[in-house]
């Protein structure tokens, strides 16, 4: 499986001498969604914007679509698309106009951007919102938006930080559906949550993150077993607890 | 009664820490050429309202001169509260006991908002004994005080006003009114001037009766309170970094259609936000002000051919320069967004993209100011200042003003 997203033994934080993050190393392969799980303060924001460029490492490093932001900066920029936690929109666009913004951005062909953005807007149930303001909407609206301007981008990753927040049902609904459709296309994603039943169902593989480092990883008997759980029937929730309790091995 | 003087010591406290809070912007606004600048104008504006005053022109629109300036004079009534988004929660479980906070206020804004009132009645009242009506220079001033307290009256209806059109068309009614009364009390004689003094704030009174109402309207003193904090933090952000605050988004139809005529590509990423930001923030709205008042200027002063039309050159210039200046603001818009460092696009691409509206915005502005001014000089054949002026306009727009943006993007981006 190709990989899209390398994070090397990566130790960062906002000054050199309080490294928040600790040694943090995983991959994300073409085709593949991983689950980003953690405590408040774990680290997974820090990670993750550690991967945008918006933070310096203070060691390692971070190659996506296999360069690093110096070597590459387009192409490592190009390759993905982030949804931030907190919906960042510009308030004197409307909701059709930031999809247009994106398609600019990550250079949309005309026609596909024409399809794409009709299809997204009634996939999220927002045709009737286009034009608005984005200062008029709802944050669960406003995180639609971003949703639907970084699938639009078509990229080959996906970042996306908490992205349940303050969406309706629908909206889970029809992002998860077309998360899984971009991930069969062969996108990777990485998804930062705290909804841990949606992420042990959709996830293939899951980093549990505590005290900036990362406590286990793997699919859901790898963590499992980091967990020390033996019962059979235990969930990623279960196996969460434990790690970051204190209860795993 | 302890709850009633706990408010007031708040209102107290809240005044005296936004005197602190601004305290270091005036130093550097002092330290900067302003305060030489607006002598200077200050020295100009003198001399030409005495030059007016000694020669009064036999066709001067008294009247209507007097109704344009008096009437945002005495219409404007703002509402200092200190209030904040917070207060929803903290503030708003005593809102009976508010009485004495708000009208504490209204005092500081009836106080504020007298102060250019004064000004402007002082400066038309010369004029007016030049060619007097049948009112006295006192009875003018009694009624415009009288005017003025009716407007701040008037005011707080609109803000208690539980409709936004109700709002804006009783707003838009006010303006009338007062205008039609000022007109009354300059041109005809006292007992039909008080009539329709009377009868315009009796219809008033009757109109702002009917509307449903809010008792103490906590978001739009809130959002008033904001916008008034975000005007001052916006002048002083002319001299020196200021705290940023969201801008007040306006749809503008009448200009959004152009971003739709911005083609789909990469390359005009920046242009299109960019362009948006000009369009529907306070930036398009300040221009299309200066632009238009520039615009009355120049062609005033062309027709006037004062200096044999170099003084409409140097009006056109004065215009141009605080167009350029409010246009420059335009670069702080997306200075600190995630996105400049998201998208995938080189830094350098933001820079000459902004470029690409700026002068778009300057060439517009520059236009819109050239056309009144050859107007005004092409009939009296002062070609010499019209050339020369649009020859300097361009060489500015095209060469001198991108070479200086590019310098100081590229500055305030290694600040960065």
């Amino acid at each position: 499986m190709e990989t899209v997203l390398e994070v090397s033994q990566l130790t960062g934080g906002y000054s050199p001498r309080k490294p928040v993050l600790h040694d943090i190393g995983f991959r994300v392969g073409a085709g593949e969604m991983v689950g980003l799980i953690g405590l408040n303060g774990a680290g997974k924001s820090t990670t993750i914007k550690h991967i945008l460029g918006l933070m310096t490492p203070h060691a390692g490093e971070v190659k996506v679509a296999g360069t690093t932001l110096d070597e590459r900066p387009e192409l490592y920029r190009g390759a993905y698309a982030y949804v931030p936690e907190s919906p960042v929109l510009f308030d004197e666009l409307t909701v059709e106009e930031h999809l247009r913004l994106s398609g600019m951005a990550y250079n949309v062909k005309e026609n596909d951007f024409r399809e794409q953005s009709e299809r997204l807007l009634e996939q999220f149930q927002m045709v009737p919102k286009r034009k608005a303001l984005a200062g008029h909407l709802s944050k669960g609206m406003r995180q639609k938006v971003m949703i639907m301007s970084a699938l639009l981008a078509n990229p080959r990753l996906y970042i996306i930080d908490e992205p349940f927040l303050g969406l309706d049902p629908i909206g889970i609904r029809s992002l998860l559906d077309r998360l899984v459709e971009v991930k069969r296309q062969g996108a990777a994603i990485l998804m930062s949550s705290h909804i841990l039943s949606t992420v042990e169902a959709y996830c293939d593989r899951y980093i549990v993150m505590h005290q900036g480092r990362i406590a286990a990883q793997g699919n859901l008997s790898e963590v499992l077993r980091a967990a020390g759980s033996d019962g059979d029937g235990d969930s990623l929730e279960d196996a969460f607890y434990k790690l970051v309790s204190g209860g795993g091995s | 009664m302890r709850n009633e003087s706990g408010l007031e010591g708040l209102w107290k406290r809240r005044s005296s820490a936004f005197r602190k809070e601004i305290a270091p912007y005036i130093r550097y606004m002092g330290q900067s050429g302003f305060p030489s600048f607006l002598s200077l104008l200050l020295i100009v504006s003198a001399v030409g309202y005495i030059g007016l005053l000694r020669g009064l022109p036999d066709d001067f629109p008294v009247v209507p001169a007097g109704v344009a300036a008096l009437t945002p004079a005495l219409c404007w009534s703002p509402l200092r509260t200190w209030l904040a988004p917070a207060d929803i929660v903290y503030l708003m479980p005593r809102e009976a006991r508010m009485g004495a906070y708000l009208r504490m206020s209204a005092r500081y804004s009836a106080a504020v908002s007298a102060v250019p009132a004064v000004i402007v009645l002082l400066l038309y009242l010369p004029i007016y004994a030049q060619r007097p009506g049948y009112a006295t220079a006192w009875t003018l001033l009694l009624v415009s005080a009288a005017i003025k307290a009716a407007n701040g009256w008037a005011a707080w209806r609109e803000r208690q006003m539980a409709w936004g059109t109700f709002r804006t068309a009783s707003r838009a009614v006010r303006w009338l009114l007062t205008a039609f009364v000022l007109a009354a009390w300059l041109v005809l004689p006292v007992w039909q001037a008080a009539v329709s003094l009377v009868l315009c704030a009796a219809l008033t009174f009757f109109l702002y009766g009917l509307f449903p109402r809010q008792r103490l309207p906590w978001e739009r003193l809130i959002r008033e309170e904001t916008s008034a904090r975000r005007n001052y933090y916006r002048f002083f952000s002319m001299f020196i970094d200021v705290p940023s605050f969201p801008p007040v988004i306006r749809r503008r139809p009448y200009l959004s259609w152009l971003l739709r005529r911005i083609r789909l590509a990469r390359s005009n990423t920046y242009v299109y936000l960019f362009g948006a930001t000009l369009i529907r923030t306070e930036v398009s709205g300040i221009l299309i002000r200066i632009a238009l008042l520039g615009a009355y200027v120049v062609y005033w002063s062309g027709d006037s051919a004062a200096w044999n039309g170099w003084g409409a050159a140097a009006a056109y210039g004065l215009f141009a320069a605080v167009y350029g200046v409010q246009a420059g603001s335009l670069r702080q818009a997306h200075r600190h967004s995630v996105w400049k460092h998201v998208y995938p696009l080189p830094e350098q691409e933001l820079t000459e993209q902004l470029l690409r509206v700026d002068r778009a915005a300057m060439a517009a502005g520059l236009i819109a100011l050239a056309l009144p001014l050859a107007a005004a000089l092409l009939p009296h054949d002062h070609y010499a200042p019209l050339a020369a002026t649009i020859a300097l306009a361009a060489v500015y727009a095209a060469a001198v003003r991108p070479r200086r943006l590019r310098r100081r993007l590229l500055a305030e981006e290694r600040e960065d």
